[in-house]
């Protein structure tokens, strides 16, 4: 589950000067066709950056993201619901799973990424430092996180990196499951008991203004991307994935009786675009930089996992292995 | 730790918190490339690695990794420094072009299994077996028997047969429920029923 | 038919699955490998699968809803033996326990296929089919931690000890038992438990792990009359503290 948000910063075109005209011009031509690139393939190291660092992001998002979700893991009402979450979870851990073994193509380890991700040098989807107080958090998160992060994987999946879009295309297939699975808990606390529908109406006035941080800063304050564009790292801007989640889901949110706590929040039938109060972007630097309600617990419980783990993983770690990159 | 995950409350206190000790190379061990067969019948292809202490290891891990839904009748991983590869090409060239014959060589010949890329961005595709003495000789025995004059073909595979776990015949079952296994698919979230008569009701 | 006896089996049975599956579902995202996680994560939605349709022929036999019978009931009327219920502890113990649980279980499954209830036979075939994947994960991980380093091979060797007591609790007999087998319901915990030994041994065997002799440890019985640990009731607790919001409501 990925939004996207605060990807690319400062980038400076300034490295492109010093790359191979030539290489640089075919390169840009065959993204220009539609090709994609395959890790063998000669890149700008500005692409090769930015990729690393957005299929990372990407990466974290999915193993922190597991966490929220994880809150009610051990206590889903009834077997399916059991069942589908202990597999949504799963899921979850199995992108990242997948996600960092395509930036490995790129040429950072995994070992890399995880120490990274512990030191917080590296970011991750800033919704995930959130609390999830009740059952509804985790529908709301399973229906709508979910939903948004489809909205930007399905973008980034025409994108121009071989294993990324592969990846993704197994992602994106999976998560079809965790939005109808989310959608379908929602329609039962929504149609369930009044004590149900409370739930969910205070989980969505919890989420709702993380939601609309989750596709990153409004475009006029953004870090330009006009290179990741052209070089389809960047598919879609922050603005328009954020516009394309609130078409489809607020007409559904609203088919359910809820109320969207953000009375600005209306569609301008003359543009097409979503109007809505501006998200509070102090508070979404406040966050990103560790200052959010669970960014300490989510980063303490990675690194207990990986303290946990290390003797198992130094028992058996073979004397003889070597560190190549993955093939595709 | 103070939580509203009961799992993470009962966290073993482990280290000191936000001190961190970073990971040596191979933490995560190395890598395995996971090759899986859809449908009796259907060639396998290639769908992603796990990192794995060891080639069994890869096995067992891989088969959840990669086959928890879908269609699957069998798996088989190889170490990653064990496929060798041919160059890249694009366009309408195909690799073919690339590989030379190699003079022939003394030593017993062994089963390679071939794999191609018949498409940028997709996975490659089992192509079939050959016999050589060695990789170089897989690829140019490859091009004999696999390369045809209208298709392209980008880029190849060699792996020496002896150097993948296949599924052992006694293993087949272990994807016998994996149809039953509805849980995992967006087909058994259908709540339009409930859904309708909410919107009906609200309507009178 | 002797349904008492056959109901009694099926509790017991059930009640293993969901209890060891729901421990083991404890660790998804805490995994020591992020494969591990997903495996281990995979092995315990079986588990869950597998109480559910053991509930659900409960369920044919006039038994209540499988929601309701596994989320309303008291840690006393659980027949899970104690090793299901036992917190997750370390790596090693819970490994432990998968290895010494799944070899029992898919022996049990294997002589199930032959029951004279239909119903339980032709499950028995697809549980039998998960759990060799089960056995499989839980014989390679054994076989490696139990003979590489000194800590993995003493953690291992640590948890052995601890858990086997336990897991002679897997075999207490039920009070129908010559019923069960005269009728060729189930060939008994008895039968089932001198294939396990053997089994275990020829895992342990191939490790540098020590299996204690049999003849000293004293097994740790009591989970199948409902007598259970301290640590049951609080996961059930746990386990349903939504579905107790209103156990009426739909969720």
């Amino acid at each position: 589950m990925y939004g996207g948000g605060n990807t690319f910063e400062g980038i400076k075109t300034d490295s492109l000067a010093q790359e191979d005209p030539i290489k640089l011009a075919e390169f840009e031509a065959r993204i220009e066709r539609g090709e994609k690139i395959e890790p063998t393939d000669w890149m700008p190291q500005l692409y090769r950056k930015q990729l690393i660092r957005m299929i990372e992001q990407h990466a974290h998002s999915e193993i922190i993201g597991a966490l929220p979700e994880g809150t009610w893991i051990t206590r889903a009402p009834g077997f399916k619901r059991k069942l589908s979450l202990m597999a949504k979870v799963q899921d979850e851990v199995g992108h990242g799973q997948l996600l960092y073994s395509a930036a490995e193509t790129l040429g950072k380890s995994r070992e890399e990424m995880i120490n990274d991700l512990i030191s917080g040098k590296s970011k991750y989807s800033n919704i995930f430092n959130y609390p999830a107080f009740t059952w509804a958090d985790s529908c709301f998160i399973s229906w709508l996180v979910d939903a948004g992060a489809i909205v930007n994987q399905l973008a980034n999946a025409k994108g121009s990196y071989g294993p990324y879009c592969r990846a993704l295309d197994r992602i994106c297939a999976e998560e079809s499951f965790h939005l109808k699975y989310g959608h379908h808990c929602v329609i039962y606390l929504a149609t369930g008991t009044k004590k149900q529908r409370e739930m969910f109406q205070e989980a969505l006035n919890r989420w709702w203004a993380p939601m609309m941080h989750f596709f990153g800063p409004s475009d006029k304050i953004s870090a330009h991307t006009e290179v990741l564009m052209k070089w389809k790292v960047k598919m879609s801007s922050n603005d328009d994935m954020r516009n394309q989640f609130l078409d489809m889901y607020v007409p559904k949110i609203w088919e359910l009786g809820f109320t969207i706590p953000d009375p600005n929040l209306k569609k301008n039938t003359e543009t097409g675009r979503w109007e809505y109060t501006e998200p509070d972007w102090e508070e979404f630097k406040r966050v990103i930089n560790g200052d959010g309600p669970c960014n300490k617990e989510r980063l303490e419980v990675r690194r207990i996992a990986e303290e946990r783990g290390r003797w198992v993983r130094e028992a058996l770690k073979a004397p003889k292995a070597t560190y190549v990159t993955p093939l595709a | 730790m103070n939580s509203l995950d009961p799992r993470v409350k009962r966290l073993p206190v482990i280290g000191q918190p936000g001190q961190i000790e970073p990971k040596a190379p191979l933490d995560q061990f190395g890598t395995f490339e996971v090759f899986v067969q859809p449908k009796e019948g259907k060639p396998f292809q290639h769908e992603g690695i796990v990192h794995a202490p060891n080639l069994e290891m890869a096995f067992v891990l891989a088969k959840e990794a990669f086959t928890r839904r879908f269609m699957c009748v069998s798996i088989y991983v190889v170490d990653t420094r064990h496929v060798y590869t041919s160059p890249m090409t694009e366009g309408n060239v195909s690799v073919f072009g690339f590989i030379h014959e190699t003079p022939a060589q003394a030593g017993e010949k062994i089963s390679y299994e071939i794999y191609q890329l018949i498409k940028r961005g997709k996975q490659h595709i089992h192509a079939g077996t050959v016999q050589a003495v060695s990789p170089q000789e897989a690829m140019s025995e490859a091009k004999k028997v696999f390369s045809t004059d209208n298709k392209v073909i980008y880029n190849l595979w060699a792996i020496r047969t002896s150097d993948i776990r296949f599924t052992k015949p006694e293993e087949q079952e272990l994807w016998l429920t994996l149809p039953e296994k509805k849980f995992r698919d967006a087909s058994a979230y259908k709540a339009g029923d409930k859904l309708t008569e909410f919107l009906d009701k609200q309507k009178n | 038919m002797n349904e008492l006896a056959l109901k009694e089996l099926l509790y017991k049975m059930a009640d293993d699955q969901l209890i060891l599956g729901h421990r083991n579902s404890e660790w998804t995202g805490f995994g020591p490998l992020l494969e591990e996680d997903i495996a281990f994560s995979s092995m315990a939605q079986d588990k869950i699968g597998q109480s559910h349709a053991l509930y659900s022929i409960l369920h044919s036999l006039g038994e209540q809803e499988p929601d309701t019978i596994a989320f309303t009931r008291h840690a006393d009327q659980f027949h899970n033996c104690l090793l299901t219920e036992l917190p997750n502890g370390e790596y090693d113990f819970s490994l432990i326990r998968h290895f010494l649980y799944d070899t029992a279980e898919i022996i049990r499954f294997d002589m199930l296929t032959q029951s004279s209830f239909k119903p339980v036979a032709e499950l028995a075939v697809k549980v039998r089919a998960e759990l060799r994947y089960h056995t499989l994960h839980a014989n390679t991980w054994v076989k490696q931690l139990g003979s590489a380093t000194e800590e993995s091979i003493s953690r291992l060797q640590h948890s052995l000890e601890y858990a086997l007591p336990y897991a002679l609790g897997i075999f207490e007999e039920s009070p129908y038992e010559k019923e069960l087998i005269a009728e060729g319901i189930f060939g008994g915990e008895q039968a089932l438990k001198e294939k396990w030994k053997t089994k275990v041994e020829e895992v342990i065997n191939q490790t540098q792990l020590q299996l204690p002799d049999w003849k000293t440890m004293q097994p740790i019985l009591g989970g199948r009359k409902g007598k259970h640990s301290e640590h049951l009731q609080p996961l059930l607790d746990e386990m349903s503290e939504v579905f107790n919001i209103d156990p009426t409501a739909e969720w």
